[in-house]
């Protein structure tokens, strides 16, 4: 295996760097002035955020979603974002969607990896979330692991493939018939895109539930 | 036939193979999960969640697959 060490500043950082603009700007501009009878943007952002509480909330409980909300949103968020960015035309030529990069993906991985670690070591110890890795028994201590080990990969390839593989059928499909029938995909990516956002988020969300030390 | 010929005829069969159990994992765990939607409206949002976590895990065979695809297609 050799390394890429081309650092180079590619068409997907760009993307980001203009997603995370957007993005940001948007939160200021709802967050500016905030009324208690909420505007139209104000309403939809609202409405986003408890849905995404409900969400979260289901599977980690009202207290840790709360506690990690601003992580799993972030994600779930940047990803959503991304994935949509796809639907924009000129999408793979002028710019490229950063979640059908491998590099980005598999960034995004690392960084679900290292939280739900760190989460856990900071929730039940060093001690403690390493005797987590014996349950139910410490017989299954390598398979655990390397159902650990083996996370950040399938999360990564999971997003970058399905982005990627529906990237490349429309691209196809525009290429056989320029007018009306990437649509056919596109109407799919809208659906797939949320679901990809949804999957990664969380299995994230499932993990970190796992390592807090589940229902006890 | 050369030796990249073959790398790549294995590269398709690792992908076209594993997505083989998956979809057939994946086809009978989604009919069930709307079977019990049908029959339980009122959980939906449980089952919808879990049915797409247990989709996710099942699709992580196809994925290994597709990953020794690419290592393959890498030493081509």
């Amino acid at each position: 295996m050799t390394f890429n060490t081309d650092f180079s500043i590619g068409k997907p950082i760009i993307t980001i760097w203009v997603i995370i603009a957007v993005l940001t700007i948007l939160s200021i501009l709802v967050t500016r002035r905030l009324k208690d009878v909420p505007g139209p943007l104000q309403n939809i952002v609202e409405m986003a955020v408890e849905k995404l509480e409900d969400y979260f909330g289901g599977t980690l409980g009202f207290e840790n979603m709360r506690r990690y909300f601003g992580m799993f949103a972030t994600l779930f968020i940047f990803i959503v974002v991304s994935n949509y960015s796809g639907l924009i035309p000129t999408a793979g030529e002028t710019f490229a969607v950063p979640t059908a990069s491998i590099s980005v993906t598999a960034a995004l991985a690392v960084i679900a990896f290292f939280t739900t670690h760190t989460i856990g070591i900071q929730r039940q110890g060093v001690g403690g979330y390493a005797k987590s890795f014996l349950k139910p028994i410490a017989f299954l201590l390598p398979l655990t692991l390397l159902d650990q080990m083996v996370r950040p990969f399938s999360l990564a390839i999971r997003l970058y493939g399905n982005i990627y593989a529906e990237e490349m059928v429309t691209a196809q499909l525009r290429k056989m018939f320029p007018v009306l029938l990437p649509l056919v995909m596109q109407v799919l990516s809208l659906l797939f895109c949320l679901i990809q956002a949804m999957v990664f988020t969380m299995l994230t969300a499932v993990y970190v539930h796992e390592a807090i030390g589940g229902d006890e | 036939m050369t030796s990249s010929a073959i790398i790549a005829i294995a590269a398709a069969l690792a992908i076209s193979i594993s997505t083989i159990g998956p979809g057939i994992g994946q086809g009978i765990a989604a009919s069930k999960a709307m079977e019990a939607m049908a029959r339980q409206p009122e959980m939906v949002g449980t089952l919808r969640t879990n049915m797409i976590l247990a989709l996710a895990i099942m699709e992580a065979l196809a994925i290994y697959g597709l990953l020794i695809s690419f290592i393959l297609i890498a030493k081509m």
